[in-house]
């Protein structure tokens, strides 16, 4: 198989030399890397023209499916042929898209090519976002089955158009082209939670995220400006050759200049936004309103770990400053909002939320990994992440499915004993497992310690406050471990026990019968739950979905031999990173193979690396032993627990963790109401104070031409003597300028 | 010489005017087809003109001749364009049949007049950006009142009496100062060159460029008190919203698209190579007064309830951005103006037709009253969605290229301390990073204003029953629901040029950079003359701040001081450093 995508590989490579072609910069990437995003950018504009056609099939899936598959298999040869030839960076140009200049020397143009910079970054990423963006647009097909005909085409052409978003930002060479992606996921993110475009709810969700995204988005755009100021120059290589001098465009060093941090602070702005951290993080959670496929592919596995793309792709720049003034606050950011989430998570009752927070809370990790300085830890968990976390919504969402759109964990129970949700249940346990850390037989559980261990070790001297981010990341690892088999217990075991959720599929969808007694939902009354579960049949997942919950699962599984693979550059993922931009020597790095660990941190006296195996694993442990203890044993219907009886003893903490905090109504109150009272206050002064000492400009002529002449007050005349008087004025002042000037 | 080819300006210019004299001569159910007719005539004649430009010369004035008409006054109808007009005239000619086509159902009555003023609109228009003399670019750019004046008073809504008066009148002042700086121009050049009165713009331009500093910045006051009204810049812009508001939707496309850009274009011509040194001066000034109108117009945009009303205030804060790029003094922001001004007729036109179909149907602008239109009118829904990215500007269509040169030629401009990047100006980072505030703005009332009137539940407004469906079987001119092949028509060349110009616009960019250079080039001597004493070396790790050379704090007493970023940050990391 990797043999024969090899073979294609060169047959494109002959072919395109054939065609002539060919590379067109030194180093270079052949052309077709060019089919990566371009095929579906084709899908996105077949579907669009589907709609055009008012097909009625399933013709956009099986191409958004087809061309999707297609670009991962060339992603695939493509990334075989790279590691073929020695990890060399290559660099493909296609055409000049944006470029000026005004003048011929370095420095005096900007160019912006469409063009690819492939590295084991860019590979990695490709890798992960085309493979798993194929098997959600399958398990979409089916998902959205039922609106086939109506919105089937407009989702698939958001969905293909997403992932031609996805790859520019990605394999972009230059800054701009980057942007241009940024920009075009956060486009694809808007049109798709606004899928639902009649509720409102999913309306006022896109608009937030698509706004929320903007102000990350001006960090990234100054940050950009500035990058090119100092560096003339936004493309990828020529950047990060001059970083490697730590010159910029002329020459001059760059230690000790103000850009050194203010450039990467920029930067880290766009990443918080995009990648939901802390404080703008608000608008994920919200973007649950979108149809799960989307939030399982772009709202946890892919758009939101492009933050830490950025950060990874740029590590250069947040390396030259000695004091890692931006990395320390990457690195505390992640930390907060992985904690701040992990509390949110364990107070909410939606399931899908559920997920959202505990995504913010594993970007937190990611970004805090990325601070504390070991990129390949971040990345591997950016990997994992991928893959048991498109999982859990995708479970999350045949639940959803299958159940009329019920989320809420108090009205579901015991779903793995149903007929047929034996699948869905047993691969939402494998996630659950992955994103709790359970040692040794979890990726999670791997990529999760690597990050917590070099918490440990980074000295605080460099990050400062290193060890207090280890503790508190391993704390939150518990928080995890507890809210994610709060879900699993509640949901998936426990005493079979439902009550459907609102949603009516489709009004055509008659077989699922009549849904009576919904107006009076809510109330605990057996009565009613009896008669929903006779009037309701949850309808099980068919085959698409369940083949791609079973890939996934597995796939989650065989991300743990990569960590073992090449071992002195920390696992396969580790060894792409090495060949990219993101490489950083983490402290400690060599020295933990050796003796020498002088002014490293440790854990409680122990080497870090070794310790986290056991302290997290432990802390997992107790994470889901609570959770069983709370929310399993002794359980009898899905709507009461055990914890019910612990929570009055907290107070209102719970409320208010479960109304997230409050910072929703925070900026709601601090932003958004004094910028709509400004706005109206401005609309105000432009109508009666701008527009008003018009209207009265205008009216004095008026005035004057009646005083003088009481038998003619025609408006126009009026005017007119105004304007000579004026004219009159104006050519007075000039004839005493002119005077004053000799 | 007299060729042949430089009869074409002439011959676009003529026929708009034959045009409306046949329209008004032939009876009214003629009127619709004449008129496009004679736009597709002119938009022919512009492709000639297009296909045999000699792009490689964008500077050089082409298909350019002048032909006496009071020599013993100095008046001279001469004509030329370079690239930054020819691709004005373009976008001017490409929206006019669009115009044509889109008013067909829309105006039913007294149909004479109104395609008859419509074609004769162009006219003066073309001759604006065709221009060489002083005269002849005055007596096109007030006259292209008199038609829009017409439009709206005859053919607008409820208000258009109010709105065409004070449309008229308002930017009519303004332009009469504007026409007090041009004639003190021209008086100068009569003293200096001691020759008969002389209008050639090249001539006024070395004439006023002789002028000294306060000189200077006296014509730019008059001058942009005239040309600011037109583009609009805060505060002189209440005139825009309530005539875009009252015009019929023919009007508010060729307001938004070619007679706004007429005001940045007379900016871009007169102001800048007539008194670089005024410009050096006040370009901070300036390009707060844009900034202001960014946020101020932004968010008036959100309080809307006029769907109209809001794409109207956007083209304030849209333009400001524009006018923003061209006081960068750069090539960057020089090269983004002007595209902007393309993109902004492109995009802002588009919405304004999309808006009047919407009206034509419903017979209402408020957002009060529709909501959730994509379900009836997906096709719709999808060009209003697309248009709005493409104001918003999102990267791939044409609205984030301009916006961003804007932007960082604003940036640039000035941050010579920073690095390579950097050149000669008096904006700086803070300026674009303010600035680019407004693209968040613009995302809150653009993202509001489709939130509101595309996605939602579905609220038709009442009107559509009475003129709609019920009478969709009688009346013959009734309007399906979703667009017609006519509608569909008229925006795909539109969102055509939207794609084009955001996914291939280096080949434009390069068409313009020698225009752009020349343009500027001017203000560029005129900044390294004022503003080099001052640039501090290139930065050391001790931060050697240049102090303001006496002379120059003598000389600038009034104006904003004018050190640069770099110099400032590098004198905070001092005190950092150093407490």
């Amino acid at each position: 198989m990797i043999e024969s995508l090899g073979t294609v590989g060169s047959v494109f490579t002959l072919a395109s030399e054939v065609a002539g072609h060919a590379a067109s910069s030194a180093g270079g990437g052949p052309a077709w890397f060019a089919a990566i995003p371009l095929l579906p950018l084709i899908a996105s504009i077949l579907c669009g023209l589907t709609i055009a056609f008012r097909s009625k099939t399933k013709l956009p899936a099986v191409i958004t499916v087809g061309a999707l598959a297609l670009s991962f298999v060339v992603t695939v040869a493509g990334f075989l042929a790279w590691n073929n030839a020695g990890h060399q960076t290559q660099i493909t140009h296609i055409y000049e898209w944006i470029g000026v200049s005004w003048g011929s020397d370095a420095g005096q143009s900007l160019s912006a090519k469409f063009g690819f910079y492939m590295d084991g970054l860019s590979w990695l990423w490709m890798l992960f976002v085309t493979g798993l963006a194929t098997l959600i647009a399958l398990y979409a097909s089916e998902y959205m089955a039922s609106d086939v005909g109506k919105g089937y085409g407009r989702f698939f052409a958001g969905f293909s158009l997403f992932v031609f978003s996805m790859a520019c930002l990605v394999m972009g060479d230059n800054l701009f082209l980057l942007y241009l992606g940024w920009e075009g996921v956060g486009l694809c993110s808007y049109l798709l939670i606004g899928y639902f475009f009649q509720k409102p709810s999913a309306v006022a969700a896109a608009k937030k995220a698509f706004i929320v995204n903007r102000i990350g988005d001006l960090g990234l755009a100054v940050g950009i400006f500035l990058i090119f100021v100092t560096f003339g120059t936004v493309e990828f290589g020529p950047l990060f050759e001059m970083v490697r001098q730590g010159v910029d465009a002329s020459g001059r060093p760059l230690a000790g200049q103000w850009q050194e941090w203010v450039i990467p602070c920029l930067l880290m702005i766009g990443a918080f936004g995009k990648s939901a951290q802390f404080p703008l993080y608000v608008w994920l959670p919200d973007a649950m309103e979108g149809p799960t496929p989307v939030s399982a592919l772009i709202h946890a596995a892919t758009m939101v770990t492009a933050g830490v793309y950025l950060i990874a792709r740029t590590m250069p720049l947040f390396l030259l400053d000695d004091t890692h003034f931006a990395l320390t606050i990457v690195a505390w950011t992640g930390t907060i909002t992985a904690l701040l989430a992990a509390t949110i998570g364990m107070a909410q009752f939606d399931i899908k939320r559920i997920m959202a927070y505990s995504t913010v809370s594993q970007l937190g990790y990611m970004f805090a990994g990325l601070g504390v300085m070991t990129s390949v830890g971040a990345c591997f968990h950016v990997f994992t992440h991928a893959f048991f976390k498109a999982l859990l919504f995708l479970a999350c969402g045949a639940v959803m499915h299958g159940f009329a759109g019920q989320l809420d964990l108090r009205k579901l129970s015991g779903v793995q004993k149903m007929p047929g949700w034996r699948i869905v249940g047993l691969t939402m346990l494998v996630g659950c497992l992955n994103l709790a850390g359970f040692p040794l037989i979890t990726s999670g559980y791997f990529s999760k310690d690597m990050i917590l261990a070099q918490a440990f070790t980074t000295p605080g001297d460099i990050i400062a406050g290193s060890q207090w981010i280890g503790w508190i990341l391993l704390l939150t690892a518990g928080l995890t471990a507890y809210y994610t088999f709060r879900v699993y217990f509640r949901v998936f075991v426990g005493p079979r026990d439902f009550e459907p959720g609102d949603e009516v599929h489709s009004e055509d969808d008659s077989h699922h019968g009549g849904h009576g007694g919904h107006g009076e939902h809510g109330e605990e009354g057996h009565g009613l739950k009896a008669h929903a579960t006779h009037e309701f049949h949850p309808h099980p997942p068919g085959w698409a979905i369940n083949s791609v919950l079973l890939i996934l699962a597995l796939a989650s599984f065989l991300a743990i031999p990569t960590y073992f693979m090449m071992p002195d550059q920390h696992g396969w993922v580790g060894s792409m990173v090495h060949s990219s931009t993101a490489f950083v020597e983490s402290p400690g790095a060599h020295e933990a193979h050796g003796s020498q660990t002088h002014g490293l941190g440790t854990f409680l006296g122990f080497d870090p690396h070794k310790a986290m195996y056991y302290a997290s694993g432990i802390v997992g442990f107790i994470g889901i032993g609570i959770a069983f203890f709370l929310h399993l044993a002794g359980r009898t219907s899905a709507a009461t627990s055990r914890a019910d009886a612990l929570l009055p003893m907290l107070g209102p903490i719970p409320r208010w963790a479960q109304n997230k905090w409050y910072v929703d109504e925070f900026y709601d109150a601090v932003v958004r109401t004094p910028l709509w009272v400004l706005a109206s206050l401005f609309h105000w002064f432009d109508k009666l104070v701008i527009d008003g000492l018009v209207d009265l400009f205008g009216k004095l002529p008026q005035w004057f031409a009646r005083a003088i002449r009481p038998s003619q007050s025609g408006v126009l005349q009026g005017y007119a003597v105004g304007m000579a008087g004026g004219l009159a004025v104006v050519l007075i002042i000039v004839l005493i300028v002119m005077g004053a000037n000799g | 010489m007299t060729t042949l080819t430089s009869l074409f300006p002439l011959l676009a210019m003529a026929l708009p005017i034959l045009g409306a004299l046949l329209i008004a001569s032939r009876p009214a159910e003629r009127a619709h087809r004449t008129a496009m007719g004679v736009s597709i005539g002119v938009l022919i004649i512009v492709f000639a003109m297009m296909s045999r430009f000699d792009w490689d010369h964008g500077a050089t004035y082409q298909f350019a001749n002048s032909f006496a008409v009071l020599p013993e006054m100095g008046i001279h109808l001469s004509y030329g364009v370079d690239a930054v007009a020819m691709w004005l005239v373009i976008l001017t000619a490409i929206l006019q049949p669009l115009c044509v086509l889109g008013s067909k159902t829309a105006i039913t009555e007294n149909q004479r007049a109104f395609y008859a003023w419509l074609t004769v609109l162009q006219a003066p228009m073309l001759g604006v950006f065709f221009a060489r003399d002083l005269v002849f670019f005055y007596t096109c750019f007030e006259f292209t009142l008199v038609p829009m004046y017409v439009l709206i008073a005859l053919f607008g809504s409820t208000n258009r009496k109010k709105a065409a008066t004070k449309f008229f009148l308002y930017t009519f002042t303004g332009s009469i100062i504007a026409l007090a700086g041009l004639i003190y121009v021209a008086f100068i050049a009569t003293k200096n060159g001691a020759v008969a009165w002389n209008f050639d713009i090249d001539t006024l331009a070395a004439a006023a460029r002789g002028m000294t500093l306060s000189e200077q910045s006296w014509v730019l006051f008059a001058l942009m008190c005239g040309f600011a009204v037109k583009v609009p810049l805060f505060p002189v812009h209440t005139w825009l919203p309530l005539a875009h508001t009252e015009a019929p939707t023919a009007g508010s496309v060729v307001l938004a698209g070619v007679l706004l850009k007429l005001g940045t274009y007379a900016i871009y011509r007169f102001v800048l190579p007539f008194v670089p040194m005024a410009v050096v001066e006040y370009a901070g000034v300036i390009a707060t007064i844009c900034i202001v109108g960014i946020l101020y117009g932004g968010l008036i945009c959100w309080v809307q309830r006029d769907v109209k009303k809001l794409v109207a205030y956007s083209s304030v804060a849209h333009l400001g951005f524009c006018m923003l790029g061209m006081f960068a003094l750069n090539m960057m922001g020089g090269v983004g103006s002007v595209l902007y001004m393309i993109n902004h007729g492109l995009s802002t036109g588009a919405l304004f037709l999309c808006i009047g179909m919407i009206y034509e149907r419903y017979h209402t602008r408020s957002m009060q009253e529709m909501e959730g239109l994509a379900k009836v009118m997906p096709v719709w829904a999808f060009f209003m969605v697309f248009f709005t990215m493409a104001s918003v500007g999102l990267p791939g269509l044409n609205g984030f290229v301009s916006e961003f040169m804007c932007l960082l030629g604003a940036f640039q401009s000035g941050a010579i301390g920073i690095g390579k990047g950097g050149t000669l100006g008096t904006l700086g980072p803070w300026y674009a990073a303010v600035a680019g505030a407004g693209m968040i703005v613009a995302a809150v009332y653009l993202l509001y204003m489709v939130g509101k009137v595309v996605f939602g539940p579905l609220r038709e407004p009442g009107g559509h029953k009475d003129h709609g469906r019920d009478a969709h079987a009688t009346d013959p001119s009734a309007l399906p629901r979703d667009l017609t092949r006519r509608e569909i028509g008229i925006l795909i060349p539109l969102a055509l040029g939207c794609i084009i110009l955001g996914v291939i616009p280096t080949p434009f960019i390069k068409t313009l950079e020698p225009s752009v250079a020349a343009a500027i080039s001017h203000a560029q001597t005129a900044a390294k003359d004022m503003l080099t004493a001052e640039t501090p070396a290139p930065l050391q790790p001790a931060g050697l701040v240049v102090p303001t050379s006496p002379e120059r704090s003598e000389r600038n007493g009034a104006g904003p001081p004018l050190t640069s970023f770099g110099a400032r940050m590098n004198g905070l990391k001092i005190a950092e450093a150093h407490p």
